[in-house]
This record gives structure tokens, C-alpha cells and sequence, in this order.
């Protein structure tokens, strides 16, 4: 367990829960009581990526849903504790498997004075389905229709059913018809329902917001403006925010949490983010796709040796591939590491002069390099030979297209609060079929059964799945990731979202 | 004269053409595929697919040429994958930034990188000469990167006296200009020492000071104006590269210019955004480097084009 200071905060699940309670009692109260919260001051948030869109239908990135978050509101919010909650839509059954019923919250209106309403919706989900332009649109391809049920309900069917389409719902924020008139004008200067509105963008610097003063969470926001800036590099987001200039920083690395600690009016968070590291295998390809080899790769990894001496404590060991809090999270027993065993296995097999290639996507992950190094100097113990091949984005994934690969360092954060996806895409036959070319037709029927809107029903889909994945050591997942932030000790109420987001609207400066 | 100047246009365009048509090739043979970078890692292939139809990828390559090109003799360069707003208007955006901050550098390299080679030269052997030749081998070795950092933690974090990073005012412009100009201020101040100490050895020099001529002319107007010759070819070139964009300058002060756009541009294989900017700056160099032969002969009037 490492040292904590009293100006480092981890929140575990169990805080979550506290907090998320709080949050929904607080959520409760008379409106006069909450709308006594006053306005004031100016926050500075300094993200890793620079925001290239204002159109929330058109990327999956995390730094410009940051962004996107403050000034458009999506249907459905989600806690930090992965629990969905109400946002426009103050509620949402399953009608049917392939039906889903959204009842739209009354009295929003959009920047501009338009009321939000059904029409709304339809125009946003049709959008994103139809304009296969759109970065999200592949997601929404299942929708069959989007309609009108009054001026406040709105049914969605699908062609198969779609279960997790409210926590997709959590990534698109809502739109007003008008956006359709010209869309590149709207999204110079776009207008959502959210507790910021847009001021100014200067590309590849900052965005400025200010408050929306009718936002119809009346205690929000508690600042009158918020300025993102885009600082890639952590040394200097680091800096501005030893500084002084800005009061929170995403993406902070385990080797700079010292650092920060010991800077005057500056704290650390960190929390269990939803991601889980993955360190996938060319599963159609020899000598990995033998189980008995992955077996032997899993039990020659030192997982903790890795979190503690790489990562500094600032990781989680893996119970399941997916990771706590999410729908079909089930505890799976630890994978050892018992090199000595897998020596035996594969003298059993009779592998000798193994060699694999591990291709990295060059500084995605931090440590990434390291990592594999000590990866390979394990493997090497048992006498596996690996060559790491640290490679351009762009490049390694052609080379994991091409199949050219034995092991490929990768990662999944489960930004839908979902696993619907990462199983689809990645143990579906035709999902892997240009990345892992995994196949296992229970495992896919399971996928199939899973994607009901009936909870119950998927955690047992998922659980039974995951035994399946783990079992068939069918990727190494070596850590969950924890995601880490710096912040100036002016904040109040400051939540470090498991999900990277960096969410401001209830936060205030002193 | 004007001969020459047509033919130098002529052969910039020819320069310009030949940049286009390797730009483009280059980046379309490159392993890496732009859907897939634009797409989340989960999209399923036919996402990609659907997408790589939409950004015009599934034409073959001389199609794809020549649409280019037509499009950009009426000034489209073709819409940014990644921005998904016209490149041209994306690359002008970041135009400025680049600008102020080549500028700047230039304006810190003129003025300490030539002074400091002239105190060198004239006061050979003395300890301002051995002063300037410590910070020229400093300026030419110290990585931009680590300068650039250690100037913010000093004047940024522990002094507070200027902004860390960002483009706002001029504030925020010194620590970048300052770690751009490094290189070339100390480039320029060996050149300007070693050329001065060439003139001030010749007869005119002592010609001059034997007529009585203060010291300061003598310096000033007759041996810096000889040895200016070969540090204005030194200057176009440094200030060519400059507004091509500086990429690790850009990167340590989160300053929002054209080498930080290229670079992720390239990483993210947002072809329009790549051409834009490579022609751009070609065509800045290619001015630039005709405009300094033409200055050769205002400053040295010996030189003559025809």
C-alpha cells in the first residue's frame, strides 16, 4: 500500500456509493433551498487533447466530451459509480427487447430560448444514424426508428435488441432541430441546453464558456466561466498548474504525483478508472493461438511486480475483464504468476525458441515501454523471446490489420460504462476478424443473449462469458487502469471521474 | 534583372508542383489508414470502409491527384479529416501563432546572436569572447525541449514572473520565442564572430581606420555590412525553417502554431491538412529564398543577376 499524504484523495467504490447517495438526496431538495447557491469566480481546466469539433455526433474524444459536456446535455447521465441516471429524459423503459421509451424533462430550453422537446431528440438520434459521416454514427446503425410520442416522449426501436443504448445515450449530447438549417454554421457557434454557454474557441488553445444563468439544475453552474485549455504536454500542463494559472490537470502520470504533492496549493486524486489494459493475441496465427502457450505467457508475467514497481501502486490488479461497477463485473480468480509452471507447460508441449513479436502503439500508455521491456525480460526467464516492436499509431494498427503481430499492447476504456461493445467488437467473428480473429461461437451467441435491455439477464450472459474469456486466457489482462488528476486546492466539490471526463459544472472555486 | 526574377518564378513553381505531387504520394503509400485513426479502436470495419468512401480515399490515386489539384487552383484544399472544416482555413488559424512566434525568434536572433558575435570578434582572445563562445556552444546544444522546460519551471513556476504556457499576450510569447531562437541566435553568433574577424583583418579595414574613421563606422558600416553577405543566406534559411513551424517549441508551451498541426496531422493521416501545410510552407521558403538573392545586391552591390 503506498504512502498516501493528507493531500492525495483515492475515492473507492464504497466512497462512490456515499457520494453518488449524497448527490441524489441532494438532488431531492427544495428548489429554493439549492438555488441559494451563489455564482462566482472563473475555472481553468488544462486537458491532455486538443479539441478538434464542437459537434458532439462527430468524435469519441475524451478531452472534447470534457468540453462537450458543459454545454450539450445528453438523455441519459452516468455516476461515477456507473449507475444511469435521468438528464433531459427524467425516465426510459424497455418497451419490448427492440423498444426503448425515453419521457423527455419539461421546461428545458436551449441557449437561445428554444424549448427542448421531443423534436429535439428525433432530429439528434436521426442524425447520428442517418449522416454516416458522423464518428458515432456506426454505434446508432441498429436503430430502426425514432419517433414522437406526445411532445415529450420519444420511442426508439431497434432491428435487434439494444440494451446498452442508454449508456451510449450518456456520450451524445442533444441538439435543437434548427442545428439542421446549416450545420457548419451551428457548429461555429453551437447552442445546447447545458449549464455553460459557448463564448469563444481559439483552435488548438482554448475554449471559453460562461454560465448559463436558466440552467434547469438551478444550483448550476457555480462559476460564471470556465475556460478549457488544450496543453498536450503533461510537463507543462504540470507547470500551469503549480503555477497557479489552472486549477485542474487530466493525465497525470504515476512518476509526476510526487512532484505535484509537494507543490503548494496543489492535490492529487486518483481513482479506478473503467479501463482495463489488454494485451491482445493474434489468435489465428501460430504458436500463439495455442492455448497452452497463452497459459504459460500468463503465468510467466509478474502482474504485480508491474503495478507496484512500474506503475508506483497506480494501477488495480484484475479480477474480470471487465472492470468493478459495470454491468457483468464478476470476481474471477487471480491469475498466479508461477513461472516455474510455465516452464513445465511448455516443455510439454514441447515449445523451445519461442519468439514473438509485441507491437506498442509508440506513447499511447504511459509506462508502455518500460512495461514491455520488463514483459520480455519475464517471458525470457522461460525461455520465450520477445521483440518489442514500438511502432507509429497509424503503422501498428495496419500491422494489427495485416495480422503481422503475436502480442499487441492495447487498452479498452469503457466510455459507455457498457461492455457491450468491447465484447462485440472484440469476440465477435466478424468484430475481430481485422484485429484478434477471435472466434468462439458460444462466446458470441452469449454476446447475442447479452444485448437485452434486461439487466438481470446480462449479468448472467456476461459472467458466463468471462469465465469463458478467462479461462481460454483469450488476452492478458494485466491491470485496470487508475486515472489520476491534479488540482489546486481552491476547488470545492472536485469528483475524479473513473472515466477520464473532467466535469465541472458542480464545482466551485474559493 | 527581370529575366532573372521571371525565371526564379517559374522555377518556384516548378519547385512547388514537384513538393504537391510528393506530398501527396508520400503520405498515400504511408502505412496507416485514415478511418481507422479517425474511428474509435472498436469501429467495425465497415464503418471504416463507409467513412474512407466519404473522405474520397477509394478513388484511385491519379483521380485523386487531379481532383486535388483542380480543387486547388480555386483555392479548396479539400476539407481536414480530423477538423472536418477546410484545411486552408484550419492551417491559416494556426498561420499566426506560427508567425508572432517565428518573428519573435528572428527578431531575438538578429539583434543578440549579431551582437554578441561582434563583441566576440573585436574583442578576440578576451573573456567577452569567451563569454559569447560559452553561450553560442550552449544555445547550439542544449535540446530545445529540455530549455524550454527548465524556462517555465524557473520563470513560470518558481519565479511567476511570466506565464507557462499558452498564446494570449506578449507575456506568453517571450519563454517561446526566447527557446526557439537558441539555435539560431548561437548559429548566428559564430558566423557573425568568424566573418567579422575575416574583414577586420583586410586593407580596407585598415585603410579606414587610418583616415581617421571612428571605430564604431568602421565597424558598423564597413566590416559587418562585408560580412553580411553570408549571414543573410544564414537568416533566410533560419527563418524559412522558423515559419515552417517548430514543433518542439510548439509542444513545450502548448502554443498553437503549424508544427504541432503537421505533426499530428501526419500522426492522424489527415492527408488535406499535411498538403496545406507543406505547400504553404514550401511557398514560403521558395519566397523567402528569392527575396534574400535579391537582397544580395542591395547589400553588395558587386552582385549582379542577369
Amino acid at each position: 500500500m503506498r504512502d498516501r499524504s493528507a493531500a492525495s484523495h483515492s475515492v473507492g467504490r464504497r466512497q462512490f456509493l456515499t457520494l453518488s447517495a449524497a448527490g441524489l438526496a441532494a438532488a431531492g431538495l427544495p428548489r429554493a433551498v439549492r438555488a441559494q447557491a451563489r455564482r462566482s469566480g472563473e475555472l481553468v481546466a488544462g486537458l491532455s487533447e486538443r479539441m478538434l469539433t464542437l459537434d458532439p455526433a462527430n468524435h469519441y474524444s475524451i478531452s472534447s466530451t470534457s468540453v462537450h459536456r458543459h454545454m450539450f446535455d445528453p438523455l441519459v447521465d452516468v455516476t461515477n459509480d456507473s449507475k444511469f441516471v435521468p438528464a433531459l429524459a427524467e425516465s426510459w423503459r424497455a418497451v419490448n427487447n427492440t423498444t426503448w421509451r425515453f419521457t423527455l424533462r419539461r421546461g428545458v430550453t436551449f441557449h437561445d430560448g428554444t424549448p427542448f422537446n421531443a423534436d429535439s431528440v428525433v432530429f439528434t438520434l436521426r442524425r447520428v444514424k442517418d449522416n454516416t459521416k458522423l464518428i458515432k454514427s456506426f454505434v446508432y446503425q441498429d436503430i430502426e426508428s425514432v419517433e414522437k410520442d406526445g411532445d415529450y416522449g420519444v420511442v426508439v426501436t431497434s432491428k435487434r435488441p439494444f440494451g446498452s443504448l442508454p449508456a451510449h445515450l450518456t456520450m451524445l449530447g442533444m441538439l435543437p432541430p434548427g442545428a439542421g438549417k446549416s450545420e457548419e454554421a451551428f457548429f461555429q457557434k453551437p447552442i445546447g441546453t447545458g449549464p455553460f454557454r459557448f463564448v469563444s474557441w481559439t483552435h488548438g488553445d482554448n475554449i471559453v464558456l460562461s454560465a448559463n444563468p436558466s440552467y434547469w439544475k438551478p444550483s448550476q453552474p457555480r462559476v460564471e466561466k470556465l475556460t478549457f485549455r488544450f496543453i498536450p504536454e503533461l510537463s507543462t500542463r504540470a507547470a500551469a498548474l503549480r503555477a497557479g494559472e489552472i486549477h485542474v490537470i487530466d493525465r497525470v502520470t504515476p512518476d509526476l504525483v510526487e512532484t505535484l504533492k509537494s507543490s503548494r496549493g496543489v492535490k492529487v486524486y486518483d481513482v479506478p478508472a473503467v479501463e482495463a489494459q489488454r494485451w491482445v493475441f493474434q489468435l489465428a496465427k501460430e504458436p500463439v493461438k495455442d492455448q497452452r502457450l497463452r497459459q504459460a505467457i500468463s503465468l510467466a508475467i509478474d502482474r504485480n511486480a508491474i503495478i507496484k514497481d512500474l506503475l508506483l501502486g497506480y494501477a488495480r490488479p484484475v479480477d474480470s475483464p471487465v472492470p468493478p461497477g459495470l454491468i457483468g463485473h464478476t470476481s474471477l480468480p487471480a491469475k498466479p504468476y508461477d513461472p516455474e509452471k510455465a516452464r513445465q507447460i511448455l516443455k510439454q508441449a514441447g515449445y523451445s525458441n519461442v519468439t514473438l513479436d509485441f507491437v506498442l502503439m509508440k506513447d499511447l500508455y504511459p509506462k508502455q515501454l518500460e512495461i514491455s521491456q520488463a514483459v520480455a525480460a519475464m517471458l525470457g526467464e522461460v525461455g520465450i523471446k520477445v521483440n518489442i516492436k514500438n511502432l507509429e499509431i497509424a503503422t501498428a494498427r495496419e500491422q494489427r490489420t495485416a495480422g503481422t503481430y503475436d502480442m499487441f499492447f492495447s487498452g479498452w476504456a469503457h466510455m459507455p460504462h457498457d461492455p457491450d461493445w468491447y465484447f462485440g467488437q472484440w469476440f465477435t467473428k466478424a468484430g475481430s476478424e481485422k484485429l484478434t480473429r477471435y472466434n468462439n461461437p458460444r462466446v458470441e451467441q452469449l454476446i447475442a443473449e447479452g444485448r437485452v435491455p434486461d439487466p438481470k439477464v446480462r449479468q448472467a450472459k456476461y459472467e458466463e462469458l468471462e469465465r469463458i474469456l478467462w479461462d481460454e486466457d483469450a488476452e492478458i489482462w494485466p491491470y485496470y487502469s487508475v486515472a489520476i488528476y491534479g488540482i489546486s486546492d481552491r476547488l470545492r466539490n472536485f469528483e475524479p471521474r473513473r472515466d477520464y471526463y473532467v466535469l465541472l459544472s458542480d464545482v466551485a472555486i474559493a | 534583372m527581370k529575366a532573372y526574377v521571371l525565371r526564379r518564378l517559374w522555377q518556384s513553381a516548378l519547385t512547388l508542383v514537384g513538393v504537391s505531387l510528393l506530398v501527396f504520394v508520400i503520405l498515400r503509400v504511408l502505412p496507416g489508414d485514415p478511418a481507422k485513426m479517425l474511428l474509435p479502436e472498436g469501429a467495425p470495419q465497415s464503418a471504416v470502409d463507409e467513412l474512407n468512401r466519404h473522405l474520397g480515399l477509394h478513388e484511385p490515386l491519379h483521380v485523386q491527384y487531379g481532383l486535388f489539384v483542380k480543387s486547388v487552383f480555386r483555392g479548396d484544399f479539400g476539407q481536414s479529416f480530423q477538423y472536418r472544416a477546410p484545411a486552408l482555413r484550419v492551417v491559416v488559424e494556426r498561420l499566426g501563432a506560427t508567425v508572432q512566434l517565428a518573428l519573435a525568434a528572428m527578431l531575438i536572433t538578429v539583434l543578440i546572436g549579431v551582437s554578441l558575435g561582434i563583441v566576440a570578434a573585436v574583442r578576440r582572445g578576451t573573456r567577452y569572447d569567451y563569454a559569447s563562445t560559452v553561450l553560442a556552444v550552449l544555445g547550439q546544444s542544449l535540446p530545445n525541449f529540455w530549455l524550454g522546460i527548465m524556462l517555465i519551471l524557473l520563470f513560470g513556476v518558481a519565479l511567476r514572473w511570466l506565464p507557462t504556457s499558452g498564446f494570449e499576450s506578449w507575456r506568453h510569447l517571450i519563454l517561446p520565442a526566447v527557446t526557439l531562437a537558441a539555435f539560431p541566435m548561437a548559429l548566428v553568433a559564430r558566423l557573425t564572430r568568424s566573418s567579422m574577424l575575416e574583414i577586420l583583418g583586410r586593407d580596407f579595414i585598415r585603410t579606414g581606420r587610418a583616415k581617421g574613421l571612428a571605430e564604431r563606422a568602421v565597424i558598423l558600416r564597413h566590416a559587418l555590412r562585408n560580412a553580411a553577405v553570408p549571414l543573410l543566406t544564414v537568416l533566410g534559411l533560419q527563418i524559412g525553417t522558423l515559419l515552417g513551424g517548430a514543433v518542439i517549441t510548439e509542444s513545450v508551451f502548448a502554443w498553437p502554431g503549424m508544427g504541432k498541426l503537421v505533426v499530428d496531422a501526419i500522426f492522424f493521416r489527415d492527408f488535406p491538412v499535411v498538403q496545406t501545410v507543406l505547400i504553404l510552407s514550401a511557398t514560403i521558403f521558395v519566397v523567402i529564398n528569392l527575396l534574400v538573392d535579391l537582397l544580395y545586391t542591395v547589400i553588395d552591390p558587386r552582385i549582379r543577376y542577369s
